[in-house]
Order: C-alpha cells, then structure tokens, then sequence
C-alpha cells in the first residue's frame, strides 16, 4: 500500500519537473548514452594528464629503433623513425580535445547570438545580413576556405580552428534563429518589451537561454565535426601544424601501411573511432533528452 | 513564361551571394594571397625590375579595380592561364570536371538510394531489432572517418596484405571495365561513410510523415504495408530528400572528391584544386570558388523548381 503510495508520488515529483530535470533523468536512464559519456570522461582524463604533464610527454622522442614490435616498452611499437606511437596517441588526445572544444563553444556562441539577432529580428536588415552571410559561407569550399585563411593568417598556429569557427555556426544559428522566431511571439517577451526592457537585454536574457537546449544538442555535434574536419585537414596539409595530431599519424601512416606496417595507423584509427562513437551516443541521448517531440 | 520570370527572379537575387563568396576568397586568397614577385624574378632583381613584375602581376593596381577583373573574368569564364602548367584555366577545368563526375556519381547515387531504402526498412520495422540494427550500424558508420575509410579499403580490396583485386592509385581509363576497376574502391568508401549520415537523416524524415494522420487513415482502410510506404510516405517527404541531395551536390563535385582525389591520384577536379592550394595557383583557385558559387546559385533555382514538380501546392514566388 505504502508503495504504490510512493510511486505516485515520484510520478508527481517527475512530471512536475523543469525542461532540465525530466532531461537529466531520461539521459541516466539511456544506457548507450551513459556508456557514450563515461568513455568521453575517460578521454578528457587523459587529456587533461597531458595537459598537466603527467603522461604523453615523450611524443617526439626518438627513442626506439623503426618499426619495433608492441612490447611492454613501446606498447603499441614505434613508427618508421622510431617514436613511441603510444605516447603520440595519447597526446593526440589532448590536440583532439583543444580542437573540439574550442570550435564547439566559440562556434555555439557565435551561432546563438547571430542566430537569436536574426530570428528576434527577422524581416529587417539584420536579418538580412545574416542570412546573406551564412549562404556566403556555406558556399565557400570548405578546403579551400581553410588554406585560404592559412595563408591569409600567415601561418598563425590556430588558423585551422578560426576556419572551422567562422564556418560551423552556420547550422547553430540558422536553428537558434527558427527558435527564436517561435519564441518572440510568446507572452513573457511581451510582458519584458512591455515593462520597457531594452531589446538587447531580452535577447540575452529572455530569449537566449531558452534556447540553450538546442545550443546543447548542436555543440556535442560540432565537436565531433570538428575533430573529424581536424583529422582530413591534418592529412591534406592544411591543419595540426606543430605537434602531433591522430591525423598527422594516419597521414605518417599511409606510406607505412604499404610497407606492411599497422600500428601507427590501427592505433590512431582506434583512438579517434573510439571519441567519434562515444560522442556520438552522447549527443544522440542529450538530443532524446532534450527534444519533447522527438519522435523516435 | 511564370517559371521563366521566376528563374530571372531567381537568379538576379542569387547575385549578393557570388558577390560575397568573390569578395570573401579574393580578399583572403589574392589580397593577402601568396605574393608572387620574387618567384617570377632572378637573382639580385634591380629596383625597376621587381617594380616591372609587380606591375605585370598587377599588384601595383588598386583594390577595386583588381576586384573588378576578377568578376569580369567570371562572367566571362575567362580565367587566364595556370600560374604552374601554362594551361588555359577554363580548359584545364573542362578536362578535369567530367573525370570528377565520372568518379563521385555512383558513389553519390548508390549512398542516397542506399540510405532511403535502408531508412525505408527500418521505419517499417520501427522499434524492432531489424531497426535497431540499422540504426546502431548508423552509428558506427558515422563514426568512421573518411580518411580511415578510404585507407582500409584500400588495404583490405587492393593491397597485397588484403584480396589485390583492384588498382592501388591512379585513374587509366580507356574502357568501361578500366572504369569499373579504378573507381570500385573509391566508392565503396564514398558509400560507406556517407550511409550513416543519410539513413538516419532519410529515416528521421520518414518516421516523422508516417506518424501523420493521412497514413493512419489509410492504413485504416487496408492499404497495403508497402504501398503505403511508397505512395503515402515516401512521396510525402520528398521535400526534405531533395533538399538535402539538391544542396550537397555542389559541394560533392569540389570538396567530396578533394580527398579522394589526392588521395588515390585521380586527375579530377579536386586533385587540381588540391594542388593550386599547395602551389598558391591563384587563376585556378579563383576559377574554383567563382564557379562555386554560382553552381550553388543555379542549384538553388532549380531545388525550387523541383518543390514545385513533386508537390503541386508549392507556388514559385
């Protein structure tokens, strides 16, 4: 009797909850989700020990004759000049990560705020322009657009990431504004405009945050983007310049692999395979969290 | 006459887009672009000879007018020639663009056919395990990169470690079985990571017009499963599916094949774009951006063309 009392009551408690709280309890109870973001935590616990220094500090030591076998020294071998492809895996973790989070977060942002600009503004000038933008630069090949900022840049370590910023908004913001046009419609805008709150603080106040759950969902897709883009790029020439990336190992690995030798690139395929596949889970749950109307 | 208005219409308000991508790429690729001066000049160049160069080049002309040449150039397909081979740029890229298309076309058309019926199947199945499979299968696929892919089944159909029953590299096509032969590995590539993309998308698209209330009707007065699928759904949501092949056809025919291009050694239009990139071929790259955009122009007119052939409600305006 007790029982099916509390389980009422947890039903209750449930359905009363916020947008965020429902999500949360739907996310933990997605198991591919869960599996997906307790491996990207492993990922982000290596990276950060190599952003501290802890492990992956030898990447560009030569220290092992080419092409040794995985032993308990070089546990996944050496590649054709004799770096630990270990250690240069691991550190590539890191590179990964400044990729994806950088791109995803300064992308988002930009994408929210041109995108919420547009949508509260729609039909005026603003929106014009942005529109104008985003069709400018989704029709820019995307190599070509980041060898041409490389040069423009003149060998800015960072080009490869401004490129990506300047280009995956676009998705972000033509989302946000679809959102926003909803949005500025309702009746807590036109409570705020009738207060005689200034429109800029609306916007970044009122509006933008109710957006964030699409601002969510598209910054885990970014990322993986990003990481992907960052790997084709590094292999053309065009991305990672110093240091070492899993794209600059598969790159170095192509000449290997016709002379028969696997590591490198088996190793640096796992690594990046296992981040993409993780990330997308999660993404895929946050997005069944996160959507009401998903319909699946 | 109304579809030809329009198309005037259309292609007029398609202006400000290839004036901004010209803009763009020819701020970021020729004003601060690779300054060819001193490749053109010998050693210990005079004063007056580095001034004659720049003035050749035409770096000494004012920004505008620079810009000017380069649209008069577009609406003109008149390039010049390649900084590096000589050729005529606008020849050089009508050799290149029929081997590009040659390559990229089964590959574009086996992955989206592939992906609608593979999207087909599991919404029929929705919820099932023949679904889940599918979709997990997505997934997996999805997050595979395009450059392991192409190396893998390289290995796998073409190396001696693997089967060795296709070409390495390269592209020596006289015959249609030469044909077959070189561009085999290349697509099953291209399919296999652009399959998980399309599945899920086409079934996203699928599963949304079959939760609607007409194919609950129909299904209600005893219209067969497949029949239902093809006639109530499918034609339904070919909005969406055109989009989404309508848009990313400019894209396929330069940057798809970037990739696969200089990577197998295929004389396409991507391998040229590649190498104008490493060797700074200002005509050549200019001819590629330019052309972009205006085939993204032309796409855009002929997408709202088509909305208009599948679904007779949509009006051109």
């Amino acid at each position: 009797m007790s029982g099916a009392v509390e389980i009422a009551a947890t039903t209750e408690r449930r359905s009363r909850g916020s947008l965020w709280s429902k999500a949360v309890y739907k996310l933990s109870r997605d198991r591919f989700g869960m599996v997906g973001l307790a491996v990207v935590g492993i990922y982000l616990i290596v990276a950060l020990g190599v952003w501290f220094g802890v492990w992956g500090q030898g990447w560009s030591d030569v220290t092992g004759p080419m092409w040794a076998a995985p032993s308990d020294e070089y546990r996944f071998g050496t590649n054709v000049i004799g770096q630990d492809i270990f250690e240069r895996a691991i550190y590539s973790t890191k590179v990964a990560f400044e990729v994806g989070l950088v791109v995803a977060v300064l992308s988002t942002v930009i994408g929210a705020i041109l995108g919420a600009l547009a949508g509260y503004f729609s039909g005026t000038w603003i929106d014009e322009i942005v529109l104008w933008l985003k069709g400018v630069l989704d029709s820019i090949p995307f190599y070509l657009f980041v060898a041409a900022l490389a040069f423009a840049l003149q060998g800015f370590a960072y080009s490869m990431h401004v490129a990506m910023i300047a280009t995956f908004w676009t998705t972000t913001g033509r989302l946000v504004r679809g959102e926003v046009i909803k949005l500025r419609g309702f009746e807590f805008v036109e409570a705020a405009r009738a207060l005689g709150v200034p429109e800029l603080t609306i916007i970044f106040r009122h509006i933008i945050p109710n957006t964030f759950h699409i601002l969510l969902v598209q910054a885990t897709i970014v990322f993986v983007a990003a990481i992907k883009s960052e790997v084709i790029l590094s292999f053309l020439g065009l991305g990672v310049k110093d240091g070492v990336s899993w794209g600059l190992m598969i790159a170095e690995s192509t000449q290997e692999v016709l002379a028969g030798q696997f590591n490198n690139f088996i190793w640096a395929s796992v690594f990046l395979f296992g981040l993409v596949m993780a990330f997308n889970l999660f993404s895929d749950a946050l997005q069944d969290a996160l959507d009401p109307r998903s319909v699946t | 006459m109304d579809l030809l208005q329009f198309a005037i219409r259309k292609l007029i308000s398609g202006i400000p887009l290839v004036l901004g991508v010209t803009f763009i790429s020819f701020v970021l690729m020729v004003y601060f672009g690779p300054d060819k001066t001193y490749e053109l000049l010998g050693k210990n160049p005079t004063a007056q000879q580095i001034e004659e160069v720049r003035h050749q080049l035409g770096y000494d002309r004012p920004f505008l007018s620079r810009y000017s040449d380069y649209l008069r150039e577009l609406s003109t397909l008149d390039f010049g020639h390649s900084d590096s081979t000589g050729e005529r740029v606008i020849g050089l890229l009508g050799r290149t663009i029929p081997v590009s298309l040659a390559l990229t076309t089964p590959g574009f058309v086996l992955g989206n056919l592939l992906g609608v019926l593979l999207a087909l199947i599991a919404a029929y199945h929705r919820g099932g395990w023949i679904d889940k499979f599918i979709m997990g299968g997505a997934v997996v696929g999805m997050s595979v990169s395009f450059l392991i892919a192409i190396v893998g089944f390289q290995l796998i159909f073409s190396s001696s470690y693997g089967l060795n029953m296709f070409p390495v590299r390269g592209w020596d096509v006289y015959s249609l079985t030469d044909y077959l032969r070189y561009i085999t590995v290349p697509t099953m590539a291209t399919v296999f990571v652009a399959l998980g993309y399309n599945t899920r998308f086409y079934r996203a698209v699928i599963v949304e017009e079959m939760t609607r209330d007409h194919v609950r009707t129909a299904r209600a007065f005893g219209t067969r499963p497949w029949k239902l699928l093809y006639k109530n759904i499918l034609k339904n949501s070919l909005i969406p599916i055109i989009t989404r092949i309508m848009f990313s056809i400019p894209l396929v025919i330069i940057s798809g094949s970037l990739l696969i291009e200089s990577y197998f050694g295929i004389p396409g239009v991507g391998k040229v774009t590649y190498d104008a990139i490493t060797t700074g071929d200002q005509p050549v790259l200019k001819a590629v951006v330019g052309l972009t955009a205006v085939l993204f122009v032309l796409t855009l007119l002929l997408t709202d063309i088509l909305y208009k052939m599948v679904d007779p409600r949509v009006s051109l305006k």
